[in-house]
């Protein structure tokens, strides 16, 4: 531990002006270049000898690992290791979530084969955080970032506080809606409530056959993003002390409104997303609407080919006319393991791809990142795709994005729940057996007992 | 000829005792070195994972708190877990029809088939048997699609025929399966009794038909007895084989909704979901060798009872 001087500081200096050197962005590069110097400042004092030296060092040579299952990563390689001639990079993708999670928890135990970065669903980032897995960025100043993201998403990634990751892209709940199929239907504007959600879904039902506004197949998402956009807060979550409560207002409220549109047949529960049936429903316009992230405006084109010029995106339909809230599906976080081995190279890479000049290259090769400074970029919000017929659909999502309602928390455990909440609503989205109010009071109570042997003190 | 064998294992035994006298020291050290790459082998790759997962299988590995050693508190927590039982049940259930269903037809076609009365037998033999060489999991994806109510043919048929059947409904989802591995090992399983029945002495039939016995009598009383040990045989493996039942309705849960498989539809899934998403791997470990213990004990229990028959005959 500070074994190398400061020389290291002037590098990030100049990355963080350079960062902000497009027109718009003086306001902010003064900034930077403040936080630079606190930085420095900070240098001076000498760095204690508890804390994990913060300095990229210049003179040995370094090969960083980094899981990710977002191919957008590598792009930002070639222009790090060009600042950094004695740091290789690796990008490998170790699977996709849970396998990725396994395989860390797995080499971490081993105490070998740690990644220096690894990829983290935000609902997945406390699971590693709050046993002491990941490394507090705070010491590298990373809380200075917090404002040059969308709140909500850097609220995913501090946790008591402390910020355990830097968000790397982002799912604005919004709503996919097939403009032709809902104007055969009779419905012209798409619904912008979710009382003129439930007027058109019976539009729809009314074309018949197998027409219906939506699919749900227990899909856990879309009802947390109804009661998350509601001020729904189901899990709190304090350190190892979590509550989970559906019966707040806004939970209550978002689990009501589903249950009617269950009820009544307005929602077709035989089609689970991703499947072969989906893409049929979703090509040949049977399923007129989707409630989902923002990220499905990358698959969406090669699902739906025939429905191409069809599909518009419109924000998530708001609980009282003339609101503008918002909520996430999906979306992920870079974060470094507390058992990683270059923290201080891992971390200016880290900045580099998700903040820094690399984020552009990553933008470029589709990926959609919850950081102001695209949300405000011109010509990312003026890009058109003719299969959302010239709509320029960035707009509509960095809005959705910056109006994400904060405050939202994910138990530790929320892995496992999700595929026990697909295990409790079976009866329900099978054969109509019991409520969705029952299903979340039996998934809650297999919550409590799991999360209770698991160490945490769950209510 | 049991005579001329008895007589050369007592020379063979004579010279070796003669040895054994002279050099007795040298010749075990040589046999335990003739047994070592065996016994390495053996040790690693059959007793140390059991070990390790009998080990295992005595921790619980909290996220909070990390490994915690807790004597049998997984095989007792096992004991009461309706889901571990919910799963064992289903398992049993469908080995006690799949099985018979799928054993007795592999007999019937080894039978048509060594009946030398049918034309393209050959070709009959390699078309059953194709199945099985096709991958669980392509098969299941293929079946997937053919049942599929919404675009599948069962989806076509039910349009012509004004029906509403659904085969991945929750309380078809089981028989839909039962078809498609019944579909997959009918022809192994084949494979093996027309291997068993080749194995029958042609002189036999020859005079089976001699005394006048007729094609039904040879079958009752020649070639369903030669069967008999490949009967048990084939009992055991399929046996084993559903009790792991994994990858077909691992599969369908993504490819159809609604089918009612849950995480811990069959033993070896809910094993897989609680090491992998639950990150219970200790409890994981303890369903994984009560299952173990498990098969053993049937597969042991129906080879006694198929010796015992064996001799008794």
């Amino acid at each position: 531990m500070g074994d190398h001087d400061c020389a290291g500081d002037s590098w990030s200096q100049n990355i963080d002006t350079k960062e902000y050197a497009m027109p718009k962005k003086r306001l902010r590069a003064a900034a930077a270049i403040a936080a630079s110097v606190v930085a420095l400042a900070g240098c001076s004092n000498g760095g204690g000898s508890t804390s994990t030296n913060t300095e990229v060092p210049t003179d040995k040579p370094i090969t960083l690992t980094v899981w990710s299952w977002d191919g957008t990563v590598k792009e930002a390689v070639a222009g790090f290791e060009k600042l950094h001639p004695n740091i290789t990079v690796n990008v490998v993708n170790a699977g996709s979530s849970t396998d990725e999670y396994t395989a860390l928890d797995n080499a971490i135990q081993a105490g070998s084969g740690v990644p220096d970065i690894a990829m983290f669903e935000y609902f997945s980032l406390p699971l590693f955080a709050i046993p002491g897995k990941l490394t507090d960025l705070s010491e590298f100043g990373a809380k200075d970032l917090a404002s040059d993201y969308v709140e909500a998403a850097w609220g995913n990634v501090t946790i008591d506080g402390k910020p355990y990751g830097l968000p790397s892209d982002y799912g604005p709940a919004a709503m996919f809606y097939n403009q032709s199929v809902l104007a055969q239907a009779g419905v012209t504007a798409p619904p912008a409530t979710w009382d003129e959600f439930y007027q058109a879904a019976k539009k729809v039902r009314a074309l018949g056959g197998d027409h219906y506004i939506t699919n749900d197949s227990a899909d856990i998402f879309v009802l947390m993003s109804l009661m998350w956009e509601g001020g729904g807060r189901p899990f709190k979550v304090d350190g190892t002390n979590v509550t989970i409560d559906f019966k707040d207002p806004g939970s209550s409220r978002a689990v009501a409104f589903w249950q009617k549109l269950l009820d009544e047949d307005l929602v077709n529960t035989k089609i689970t997303n991703w499947s072969d049936d989906w893409n049929r429903g979703l090509n040949e316009g049977t399923l007129a609407t989707q409630l989902i992230g923002g990220w499905f405006t990358s698959t969406l084109p090669e699902r739906a080919p025939n429905a191409a010029g069809n599909f518009r995106v419109a924000p998530l339909p708001q609980w009282e006319a003339g609101q503008t809230s918002g909520a996430e599906n999906g979306g992920s976080a870079m974060a470094i393991p507390a058992a990683a081995q270059n923290k201080a190279a891992a971390y200016a890479f880290l900045k580099y791809f998700t903040h820094g000049d690399g984020l552009q290259s990553r933008i470029d090769a589709g990926a959609f990142v919850p950081n102001l400074s695209n949300l405000n970029n011109e010509k990312f919000l003026s890009t058109t795709n003719p299969f959302f017929g010239d709509q320029k659909y960035n707009q509509v999502l960095a809005d959705a994005s910056k109006n994400v309602a904060t405050g939202w928390q994910y138990p530790p455990f929320f892995g496992w729940a999700r595929t026990s909440y697909e295990d409790v609503s079976a009866p329900l989205y099978d054969s109509r057996q019991g409520t969705l109010a029952e299903v979340l009071e039996t998934w809650k109570q297999r919550s409590i007992a799991y999360g209770n042997e698991q160490g945490f003190s769950v209510r | 000829m049991s005579r001329q064998l008895l007589t050369q294992d007592t020379s063979v035994s004579d010279v070796v005792a003669d040895h054994q006298t002279l050099r007795k020291p040298k010749r075990r050290n040589i046999g335990l070195a003739f047994i070592a790459p065996f016994s390495v082998l053996f040790l690693f790759v059959f007793i140390v994972p059991i070990g390790y997962s009998a080990y295992i299988s005595l921790f619980q590995n909290k996220l909070i708190g990390g490994k915690v050693f807790i004597w049998f508190d997984n095989y007792i927590k096992l004991f009461q877990d309706s889901q571990f039982y919910d799963g064992v049940i289903r398992v049993v259930l469908f080995t006690a029809i799949q099985v018979p269903i799928m054993l007795f037809s592999a007999i019937a076609l080894a039978l048509a088939i060594d009946s030398l009365r049918l034309h393209g037998s050959r070709f009959f033999r390699i078309i059953v048997f194709l199945p099985y060489a096709i991958p669980a999991i392509v098969s299941t994806l293929m079946w997937g699609f053919m049942l599929g109510i919404r675009y599948g043919l069962i989806g076509s048929l039910n349009k012509a025929a004004g029906t509403d059947f659904n085969p991945f409904a929750p309380e078809t989802t089981m028989v839909s399966i039962g078809v498609m591995v019944t579909w997959g090992f009918t022809g192994y399983n084949m494979l093996i009794f027309y291997a068993a029945l080749r194995a029958v002495p042609r002189e036999l039939y020859e005079a089976a038909a001699i005394d006048g016995a007729s094609e039904f009598q040879i079958v009752r009383h020649i070639k369903l007895p030669a069967l008999r040990s490949s009967l048990i045989v084939t009992i055991i493996f399929s046996i084993i084989g559903t009790f792991q039942l994994f990858n077909e309705p691992n599969i369908l849960t993504t490819l159809v909704s609604n089918s009612g498989i849950t995480s811990y539809y069959t033993p070896n899934m809910y094993a897989y979901s609680l090491a992998f998403t639950g990150s219970q791997q200790g409890y994981a470990a303890a369903l994984a060798l009560v299952m173990a213990v498990f098969t053993i004990a049937i597969a042991y229990a129906v080879q006694i009872k198929g010796m015992k028959n064996a001799f008794n005959k």
